[in-house]
């Protein structure tokens, strides 16, 4: 068995691979510490993991971790070491701060699980998320895996090339502070979103932006893929993330582009700034897209390949993929569900399977979407309680809780679910979510506002069969993978009613998710049909701020803090009373 | 001090506090929320879960009055007030060790809630000060102190119920030791910020020649390109 953790910087998680190459379990540490963004060395996941498949030390062959510890400890510092004494503030942050960095994973890992230390091994950062890639592609040689995010233990962007898994050869990189994932992090911040949390409003808020306006433009400008040199250029006077501890901007880009947005201020279509701050993440999007079509062609010209492996958090921009997805060179493009650092423990265990496995001609299974398994069923007892003085049990079995759960969707009502494993990514693929009828605009509204408190620019997710795709939707077919887990937009069909549905975008694209392998979905669909709903809304299980549920009492919760109403689980359908 | 700058660190002040005071409020229903999951008991299970929901109505509540009052604030000055949970462990409202439930005796987990619920309840008595009585805010903290009194109240209840051998004059005794240790944590941390601005110039200076040093180190031969990077060394950290 091999396992591979994540931790420190951004969200840690642990993920285990069998001998034969198959991920078998992976839990991120916020789905257990209920902290969202808990970046902490993951020592919940990492022993549910143990306990959960009857692991002992000496059947685990390797653990990886997913950078070089001294790399990334070093890289920022030595930037920082370039700019005396104006980064003087960012160094000592750095230098009291080692002991939290992941120089420390040694020791946690002595700590938590004595024995293990001496079989812990470490990857490129960038490694890791190709590698978390890699085993959602059917293809395994002669691919180019394309890595952009903010940080990793050496660079920000990467181009290397697959000739077969077990050699992966870094063709191009672009180095720290210049950063697509930091510059996008750094407008994030500027409109008022917390960086790491905020960064998908931001793109969802660039819908309303207009491509020619001033403050668009100047967004742009800032950073741009310089053709002739074959680098990343950025006026680095406007960001101050690699000098600071605390700011990521300077004052030269408050000049730029204004006063920067008061987080506290609720951002409604029909403020006087809105205007502003949509256009200013417009130009954030115009230079992401633009900027990461540079990149792949750029990709394409070094290696020749036609089909990709795009990861790291900048890959997470859905918005963009179809724009990629539209070079006429792209023949597949592959995002992995979680291709953010909280997803490169996958990777990070796959690599230690193969530097055991040594063997190039790999055909690992595809890895499920639900790889997260479920600890469900060990609360039911002690659930009784809560669930005699404030639950009405609905339903027992399954069919009959399809039939109940089609039934309130057709007359409006939004579901909790908790069933089964959990996903692995940031996007809830209907086990962990909230449900309703998705061309119901009441029901749409309720579910995002009153129960999630979202911003009001952000659309939820549309969730349907393929066949139901393919009328609705001009779906690209370098793209189907990532509509499996939501990772990519698209474009709505004319002439269908899409347009007006509650889950499309302003500019006429949605988020959608084809169902894939999960037979709950497949008969609950079947079942929706004679209500005439084909078209879910899905949005994650939790209340804004919080990490996803994870469990059955994470569940309840969200039903006994806000409005939702029904919540359905392994063990049946209930109907949660405020008391 | 000017009259502005005067009026700036009220603002900061009271933002602060409600911020601190949410945390405080998130970090508790954790622990509540975890201690019912590891309940051995449903009906412990409960009360943990009744508890826990109310600590996140609590911090809801603590949240709402900071962004009332942030919202027409500077953006420079309101920024640096926003929540994330991720602070959660960073401010030590969270322990990195695990959650209490984890790391203490049940006994003492309880004896811990028992006490600690008071300790708020004083605690909120001076924030009502600050947002006085009468208020929207006030009212909403008024009921929050009554919310903390019924779960110290309980807790002491659970606490006699299953442990009948200890008296209430252990309990006391629990209380004081919690309330000294409360004074303790708040006197190291005054001391620790203190220490801090004093210890600045030094740690700029470490700081400064560690620069130095770093400018002479040429990372460059860590360069990745053109190599193989499943042949890197796995045991390297560099």
């Amino acid at each position: 068995m091999f396992l591979g953790i994540t931790g420190y910087n951004h969200e840690s998680s642990a993920a285990l691979v069998d001998n034969d190459g198959n991920l078998i379990d992976y839990c991120k540490e916020e789905y257990l510490s209920r902290i969202k963004g808990d970046k902490s060395f993951p020592k919940r996941s990492l022993k549910k993991i143990i306990d959960n498949n009857n692991l002992d030390i000496s059947s685990i062959k390797s653990i990886a971790f997913y950078e070089r510890p001294l790399s990334a400890f070093l890289f920022p510092l030595k930037t920082a070491a370039s700019h005396l004494p104006e980064s003087l503030a960012f160094m000592s942050h750095q230098l009291r701060n080692f002991n939290k960095s992941s120089i420390n994973c040694f020791s946690d890992v002595a700590d938590l699980l004595p024995g293990l230390e001496n079989k812990l091994i470490y990857l490129d950062h960038h490694l890791s998320h190709t590698l978390t890639a890699l085993p959602y592609s059917d293809k395994k040689n002669n691919l180019c895996s394309v890595v952009v995010d903010g940080f990793g233990d050496r660079n920000t962007t990467s181009i290397s090339y697959i000739n077969n898994p077990l050699e992966i050869k870094e063709i191009w990189d672009c180095k720290y502070p210049f950063s697509l994932g930091l510059y996008y992090s750094t407008i994030t911040d500027f409109l008022g979103f917390q960086v790491n949390e905020g960064e998908y409003k931001v793109m969802g808020l660039s819908a309303f932006g207009r491509e020619k306006s001033d403050l668009a433009i100047k967004t742009s400008n800032l950073i741009r893929f310089d053709k002739d040199k074959k680098s990343l250029i950025q006026d680095m006077s406007f960001f101050k993330y690699h000098l600071s501890p605390t700011i990521s901007f300077s004052n030269e880009l408050i000049e730029l582009l204004g006063e920067p947005r008061n987080p506290f201020k609720k951002l409604l279509e029909t403020d006087k700034d809105f205007q502003k701050y949509a256009d200013i993440a417009k130009g954030a999007q115009i230079a992401t897209e633009k900027i990461l079509c540079d990149i792949f062609s750029y990709a394409h010209q070094l290696t020749g390949s036609n089909n990709f492996l795009f990861s790291g958090g900048v890959a997470l921009n859905s918005a963009s993929l179809r724009k990629i997805a539209n070079l006429n060179f792209v023949d597949k493009l592959i995002v992995p569900p979680s291709p953010g650092d909280a997803g490169s423990s996958i990777g990070s265990a796959y690599y230690a399977y193969l530097k055991e496995s040594k063997t190039s001609n790999q055909t690992f299974t595809i890895p499920s979407l639900f790889p997260c398994k479920s600890i469900n069923d060990d609360q039911l007892s002690l659930t009784n309680k809560i669930l005699s003085v404030h639950c009405e049990k609905l339903t027992n079995s399954i069919d009959e809780s399809i039939r109940k759960v089609s039934e309130l969707i057709s007359n409006g009502e939004v579901i909790g679910i908790v069933i089964n494993n959990a996903e692995t990514g940031p996007r809830a693929l209907g086990n962990r979510s909230l449900i309703c009828d998705g061309k119901n605009t009441d029901s749409v509204k309720i579910l995002n506002t009153v129960i999630k408190n979202r911003s009001p620019f952000r659309p939820t997710a549309p969730f349907m069969k393929m066949d139901v795709a393919k009328i609705y939707y001009e779906l690209q077919e370098e793209l189907i993978e990532s509509y499996y887990s939501m990772g990519a937009t698209c474009l709505t069909k004319d002439n269908t009613g899409s347009r007006d549905f509650p889950t499309t975008h302003i500019d006429g694209t949605a988020r959608i998710q084809i169902l894939k392998d999960n037979y709950f979905y497949e008969k609950l669909f079947l079942e929706l049909e004679t209500h005439d709903v084909s078209i879910l809304a899905n949005s994650s299980l939790n209340l804004s701020g919080d990490p996803t549920c994870y469990d059955f009492i994470d569940g309840l919760m969200v039903c006994a803090r806000n409005p939702l109403k029904y919540l359905l689980t392994d063990h049946g359908l209930i109907k949660y009373n405020k008391k | 001090m000017s009259k502005k700058q005067k009026h700036k660190n009220n603002d900061q002040n009271y933002l602060n506090v409600m911020l601190e005071t949410a945390f405080a409020e998130v970090g508790s229903a954790l622990e509540m929320l975890a201690a019912c999951k590891r309940s051995e008991k449903s009906t412990f299970a409960f009360g943990y879960f009744q508890h826990a929901k109310d600590e996140y109505n609590h911090a809801d509540t603590f949240l709402s009055i900071l962004g009332d009052y942030a919202k027409d604030l500077p953006s420079n000055i309101s920024r640096d007030f926003r929540y994330s949970s991720s602070a959660l462990m960073k401010k030590g409202y969270v322990s990195n060790d695990g959650f209490l439930i984890e790391t203490m005796k049940l006994k003492d987990f309880i004896a811990y809630v028992y006490t600690n619920e008071l300790l708020a309840k004083n605690s909120f008595e001076k924030i009502l000060k600050l947002v006085k009585k009468d208020t929207k805010a006030g009212l909403k903290i008024s009921q929050i102190m009554k919310d903390e009194l019924r779960h110290h109240g309980m807790a002491e209840e659970h606490f006699l119920k299953y442990y009948p051998k200890l008296q209430p004059w252990q309990l006391m005794f629990y209380r004081l030791r919690e309330t000294l240790m409360n004074k303790g944590r708040k006197f190291y941390d005054k001391n620790l910020r203190f220490l801090d601005k004093v210890l600045t110039p030094l740690y700029y200076s470490l700081a400064f020649c560690a620069g130095k040093i770093l400018q002479l180190i040429d990372l460059n031969e860590f360069d990745r390109k053109g190599k193989d990077l499943m042949n890197i060394k796995i045991k390297s950290i560099l």
